[in-house]
C-alpha cells in the first residue's frame, strides 16, 4: 500500500496529526522529560532532588545485579507471550470462525474477567491456589480416590496427600501474568485473523495440505501484523508487571518492575528508579523498533 | 454522617482483616470487648466525658488520611456530633505511599498518620506542621514514655496513636517449642518452608541487629554485607516475603512461623485458639503510628481539633475496642477492661519491653539496605 | 457418526469442532473460575474468605451503604467512559496517521506512539504526580471536573493502545476502494466517514474495550494522580484489601461486574449485536 506523501495531502494530514501529536508532547513527553532529567541527579534532602548531570544512576542500574533480575524478567514475561500465543490463537480463530450469533457474545466472554479488579481477582485466584485452597483440595480428592481405587484392586494404597504448592513461586507468577494477559492477546488476533481471506484456507485444504499445514504456510504469516501486535501488547505489560510478582511470587521471584516500584516507594531514591525505568525503555524501545523494522522489510519484500 | 459508621463498620485492625465483631464470636478473652464494641455500632453516643468542640472559623470539612480500619466505630461520627469537622477519611496502604504521594505537594489532606520513622524523615524534608499544643489539651492523657520520644523530640510535629513492637507469631500445634528467639526464623532451618517474614528491607535488617546483640541503629556496612549473607543462606527456609498480611498466612495454614506485629497478632489470636505470640529474647523494634498535620493543609485548625479528639480519653477507648492495638492514651487505656489491659501479647512485659528500640531515620543506611535486600530478593 | 450432527462441520467451520470448543470451554473455565469463586463467596457469611459459613445478602446492603465505595465506583466509570471515548477519537486518528501519512520524523513518532506502552506504570504514575504539582493543576474543582487530571492520564496510556489495534486492522484495507471513492467524487472527510471508518469498526470496537479495561482496572497511575476527593473503585479496594478480601469487596465487585455488563448489554443493542464482529 502506497504511503501517501503528507506534503500532498497538508489540510487531512494536519487535521489527523495535531490532536495525538499535541496531546502526546504535552501530557505525555513533558512530564517524561522530567523523569528523565531526575534520573541524571541525585537525592539532596529526603524530597529533593538536584539534577547534577551525573551518570552514577545509569551506572549503577548496568550492574549485573539489576541486569540479571532484568533478564530473568524478560524470560518469564516471554514465557508469558508464548503461552498466551499457544492457548489465545486456537481462541482467536474459535471466534473469527464463529456463526455470527455467537462471535460478539463469545468476544465480550473473553474480555468480562477483566473489568474484574486486578487485586481482587489475584486474591480469588490466590484463594483457589493456596495450601487450604479449591485447587488443591480437588486434588488431594483425586489423590485419594486413585488411592482407594488401588486399594480396590489389591494394591498398596498412595502415601499420604501433601498440598502440591501452587503458590508463592515462579509457577503461580507465570500462572497469574498468562491469567491477566490473556484478553490482551485474543483480541488484536482476533482483527486481524477476522480480515482474512477465507477462500485462500479453502483453496489450501481443497489443494491436499492438512489443517495443520495450512495453519503454519498459509493463516500465520497472513495473520503476522495481528500476532506481532498481540505479542507486543502481551510482552511489554508484562515485563512491567509487579502486582502479581509481588502478592502471588515466592522468595525469588522478583522482576524488574518490583524493584524500580521498590525505588520510587521504600527506598526513596527516585534518579535511580529513574534510571532504571529508562533502561528498561531504552531497551523495550529497540524491541520495538528491531519489530517494525522487520515488518517494513516484510511488506517491501512482498512486492 | 452514617457514612463514615459504614467506612469503619468493616472491621479493625490497621493491617489486617480480623474483625473485632468476628471476636464476638472467638474470642475467649475479648468478648467484653466485642460487647462494648456492638453497642457502640448501634447508634453514636455522647458520653460526657467529652466536652463540646469549639467552632474554629474554618470551613467544617477535614480530609484524613488514614490506614484502612484504624478508627472506631463511631469516632468520626462523634466528631460530628459534639460539633466538630465533617471528616472525610481516605486510605493509605503504606508508609511509602504516603510519603511518595505527600512529596510533590499536598493535595488537600488536613490530618495523616505516618509511623515513627517517617514522622523523622518529614520532619527533616519539612513537609509536616509544627503542633500547637495549646490546641491540644488532651496531650495530658498520653502516657510519660511517649510523650517525648527520641523521634520527635517533645512532640513537636506529631501526636502516637498505636505502637507496636514486632515478635514471632506461631502456631502452636505446629511448633516443637515456644520460638522464643530469633533464631528459629533467621538462622535455622528447623522449620524449612513454614516461615514468612516481613518483605520490609529495613525493618528486616534492624531485626537481624537485634539477634546479633546489636542496636537498631547501630550497623555498620561491614553488618551489612555480614547480615546478607545470612540472608541469602536463610532464603530457602523462607516460604514468602509478606506486606504485613502475615497474619492472614498463619490463619490459613500457608506457614507456621510469622514475623509480625502483635497487634495483628492479638487479632488472629482472637479468631484461633492455635495462635500465639512471642516477643523474642534478643529483643525487637518499637513502632509507633503518629498523627500529624502535612504542610500546606488547607484546615489546620480542624486539623488540631481532631487530633485533640482522638487523644481524648472516651474517644480513644473506643477507637482501642474497635482496632485491638496498644494505645499510647494511658486515660483511654484505663477505660478499657482487664482483659485487654493485662494481655501479654498486647501489652507485652516491662522487661521485654526494655530491650525493644524505636527505628532511627538514617538516610545515609536506609538505601543501603534497600540494594542490599535486592540481592537478597534476586539470589 | 453422522447420527450425531444435524449438519456435516464444513472444513472451516473450525468453531464446531470438539476439540476447539474443547479449548474454548478450558480457557473460558480457567478464565471465569476465579471469578465464580469471587461471585459465590460474596454471599459468604463470615468475615474471611476463606470457608463458605452460610448464605447472606448482609454484604451487598453494606456495599450499598458504604458511599465511600459507591462514589468510588462511579468515579471509575466514568473516568472509563471518557478515557474510553477520547482515546478512541485520538487512537484512530493516531492509527490513520501512520498507516497512511509518509512524513518527516514519522519514525520517531512511531517510537514516541509506542512509549506510554512500553514506560512502567509506576514511572509515568511519578511523572504524572510531578507535572501536575508543577504546573498547579487546579484541585479541588466540582465533579466531574476533579477527575480530569487523572483521565487526562488514563487517556495519555490508552489511546496508544488503540492506536496500535487499529494499525493493524488497517494493514488489511484496500486502499483501490479509497481510490474508487476519490474518483468517484468523495471528499476527503467522506471518504474517511464512509469508506475507512466502516473497515476500521471492528478495530475501533477492540480497541474501545481494551481502552475501557485498562481505564477501569488502572490502579499505579491513578493512585499517583488522586486526591482525597478523587477516590477511584482500585485504589478504594486496594487500600482496604491490601492484605485480605472482604465479602464486602466481594459483594461491591460483584455490582461492578454486573454494571459492566448491562453496559456491554445496552452498547451492543444500539450498535447492533452483529455490528461488533463484522466480516467486513
Amino acid at each position: 500500500m502506497a504511503l501517501q506523501d503528507w506534503k500532498q495531502h497538508k489540510r487531512p494530514f494536519a487535521a489527523i496529526a495535531s490532536g495525538p501529536i499535541l496531546w502526546l508532547l504535552l501530557f505525555f513527553l513533558v512530564p517524561m522529560t522530567v523523569v528523565w532529567l531526575y534520573s541524571f541527579g541525585q537525592n539532596s534532602g529526603p524530597a529533593e532532588i538536584s539534577i547534577t548531570g551525573t551518570l552514577d544512576n545509569y551506572k549503577r542500574a548496568t550492574e549485573w545485579l539489576y541486569l540479571s533480575i532484568f533478564g530473568k524478567s524478560l524470560a518469564v514475561a516471554a514465557l508469558v507471550t508464548v503461552i498466551c500465543l499457544v492457548i489465545g490463537f486456537p481462541v482467536a480463530m474459535a471466534i473469527t470462525f464463529a456463526s455470527e450469533k455467537w462471535r460478539p457474545w463469545l468476544l465480550v466472554a473473553i474480555m468480562l474477567p477483566f473489568w474484574t479488579n486486578l487485586l481482587i481477582r489475584t486474591y480469588a485466584l490466590m484463594m483457589l491456589m493456596g495450601s487450604n485452597g479449591y485447587a488443591n483440595r480437588g486434588l488431594g480428592a483425586m489423590w485419594d480416590g486413585a488411592s482407594w481405587l488401588k486399594t480396590l484392586v489389591g494394591l498398596q494404597p498412595l502415601e499420604a496427600w501433601t498440598p502440591v504448592q501452587l503458590l508463592y513461586n515462579n509457577f503461580a507468577v507465570v500462572l497469574g501474568l498468562v491469567y491477566v494477559h490473556l484478553p490482551f492477546m485474543v483480541l488484536p488476533l482476533y482483527s486481524a485473523l477476522d480480515r482474512l481471506d477465507k477462500s485462500l484456507i479453502e483453496a489450501s485444504l481443497d489443494l491436499g495440505a492438512g489443517h495443520l499445514r495450512t495453519l503454519f504456510k498459509i493463516v500465520v504469516p497472513l495473520a503476522m501484523p495481528g500476532i506481532m501486535a498481540g505479542v507486543m501488547i502481551t510482552l511489554i505489560p508484562a515485563l512491567g508487571a509487579y502486582l502479581t510478582p509481588d502478592l502471588m511470587g515466592g522468595t525469588d521471584s522478583q522482576m524488574i518492575a518490583n524493584v524500580i516500584e521498590r525505588q520510587f516507594k521504600r527506598a526513596n531514591d527516585w534518579p535511580f528508579g529513574a534510571a532504571l525505568s529508562f533502561l528498561l525503555i531504552y531497551a523495550m524501545f529497540i524491541l520495538v523498533a528491531l519489530q517494525s523494522m522487520r515488518g517494513d522489510k516484510a511488506k517491501a519484500g512482498e512486492r | 454522617m452514617s457514612e463514615f459508621d459504614k467506612i469503619v463498620s468493616k472491621g479493625l485492625g490497621r493491617r489486617s482483616l480480623l474483625q473485632a465483631l468476628g471476636a464476638t464470636a472467638v474470642g475467649i478473652s475479648f468478648t467484653g470487648l466485642a460487647a462494648c464494641s456492638k453497642e457502640a455500632a448501634k447508634e453514636p453516643t455522647k458520653s460526657a466525658a467529652t466536652t463540646r468542640i469549639a467552632a474554629t472559623g474554618e470551613e467544617p470539612k477535614l480530609n484524613f488520611y488514614n490506614w484502612d480500619t484504624y478508627i472506631g466505630e463511631t469516632t468520626l461520627a462523634d466528631f460530628k456530633g459534639l460539633g466538630g469537622a465533617e471528616v472525610n477519611m481516605t486510605l493509605f496502604a503504606s508508609n511509602d505511599e504516603l510519603f511518595a504521594k505527600l512529596r510533590a505537594g499536598n493535595a488537600g489532606y488536613d490530618v495523616i498518620v505516618p509511623s515513627n520513622d517517617f514522622v523523622e524523615r518529614m520532619a527533616a524534608a519539612d513537609m509536616l506542621v509544627p503542633l500547637d499544643h495549646s490546641l491540644i489539651p488532651n496531650f495530658q492523657n498520653i502516657a510519660p514514655e511517649y510523650q517525648d520520644v527520641p523521634y520527635d523530640p517533645k512532640r513537636k510535629h506529631s501526636m502516637p496513636y498505636t505502637w507496636l513492637t514486632l515478635g514471632i507469631g506461631y502456631r502452636k500445634s505446629k511448633v516443637k517449642a515456644v520460638p522464643d528467639s530469633w533464631k528459629v526464623i533467621f538462622d535455622s532451618d528447623e522449620y524449612k518452608g513454614r516461615i514468612a517474614v516481613l518483605s520490609e528491607a529495613g525493618d528486616m535488617f534492624r531485626l537481624y541487629a537485634k539477634y546479633l546483640g546489636k542496636s537498631v541503629n547501630g550497623l555498620t556496612k561491614d553488618d551489612i554485607k555480614i547480615i546478607e549473607a545470612m540472608m541469602i543462606k536463610q532464603k530457602p527456609n523462607f516460604k514468602a516475603f509478606h506486606e504485613d498480611n502475615g497474619q492472614d498466612l498463619l490463619l490459613k495454614g500457608e506457614v507456621d512461623l510469622v514475623m509480625e506485629y502483635n497487634g495483628d497478632i492479638a487479632q488472629a489470636m482472637a479468631e484461633d485458639d492455635d495462635i500465639g505470640f512471642v516477643l523474642p529474647k534478643e529483643g525487637s523494634q518499637f513502632n509507633s503510628d503518629n498523627l500529624c498535620i502535612p504542610k500546606g493543609a488547607p484546615r489546620p485548625k480542624n486539623a488540631h481539633a481532631f487530633i485533640n479528639y482522638l487523644l481524648d480519653a472516651e474517644a480513644g477507648k473506643k477507637i482501642t475496642e474497635t482496632i485491638l492495638y496498644p494505645t499510647p492514651n494511658a486515660a483511654a487505656k484505663a477505660l478499657m477492661p482487664d482483659e485487654y489491659k493485662n494481655n501479654p501479647v498486647v501489652f507485652p512485659a516491662a522487661e521485654q519491653l526494655a530491650k525493644c528500640e524505636y527505628a532511627k531515620y538514617n538516610p545515609e543506611l536506609q538505601p543501603l539496605y534497600e540494594e542490599a535486600f535486592t540481592r537478597v530478593r534476586a539470589a | 457418526m453422522a447420527l450425531f450432527k444435524r449438519t456435516p462441520i464444513a472444513p472451516l467451520d473450525y468453531t464446531r469442532k470438539l476439540w476447539m470448543r474443547g479449548w474454548v470451554g478450558a480457557t473460558l473455565l480457567f478464565l471465569y473460575a476465579p471469578l465464580l469463586v469471587l461471585m459465590v463467596f460474596s454471599f459468604n457469611d463470615s468475615k474471611r474468605n476463606a470457608v463458605w459459613k452460610g448464605f447472606t445478602f448482609k454484604y451487598y446492603e453494606k456495599a450499598f451503604a458504604n458511599s465511600s465505595l459507591v462514589e468510588a465506583m462511579v468515579n471509575s466509570l466514568t473516568i472509563a467512559l471518557l478515557a474510553t471515548v477520547i482515546s478512541v477519537v485520538l487512537g484512530a486518528l493516531a492509527g490513520v496517521l501512520l498507516w497512511r501519512f509518509r512524513f518527516p520524523f514519522k519514525g520517531a513518532v512511531e517510537g514516541v506512539m509506542s512509549l506510554p506502552i512500553i514506560v512502567p506504570e509506576i514511572c509515568l504514575g511519578v511523572a504524572m504526580l510531578i507535572f501536575f504539582a508543577k504546573i498547579d493543576w487546579p484541585t479541588g474543582l466540582p465533579w466531574p471536573l476533579n477527575l480530569s487530571a487523572i483521565t487526562i492520564a488514563h487517556i495519555t496510556f490508552c489511546f496508544p493502545f488503540v492506536a496500535m489495534v487499529v494499525r493493524s486492522r488497517m494493514a488489511s484495507f484496500n486502499r483501490e476502494q479509497e481510490e474508487a471513492a476519490k474518483d468517484l467524487g468523495a471528499s476527503e472527510w467522506e471518504t474517511f466517514r464512509d469508506i475507512l471508518l466502516p473497515h476500521m469498526k471492528p478495530g475501533l470496537i477492540a480497541g474501545a474495550l481494551l481502552a475501557f479495561t485498562l481505564s477501569l482496572d488502572d490502579f499505579v497511575i491513578t493512585f499517583f494522580t488522586s486526591g482525597p476527593d478523587t477516590v477511584t473503585f482500585p485504589v478504594k479496594v486496594y487500600s482496604m484489601v491490601r492484605f485480605s478480601v472482604t465479602p464486602e469487596v466481594n459483594a461491591a465487585s460483584t455490582i461492578l461486574i454486573l454494571l459492566t455488563i448491562a453496559l456491554t448489554a445496552v452498547a451492543l443493542k444500539v450498535q447492533g449485536v452483529k455490528g461488533i464482529a463484522e466480516t467486513h
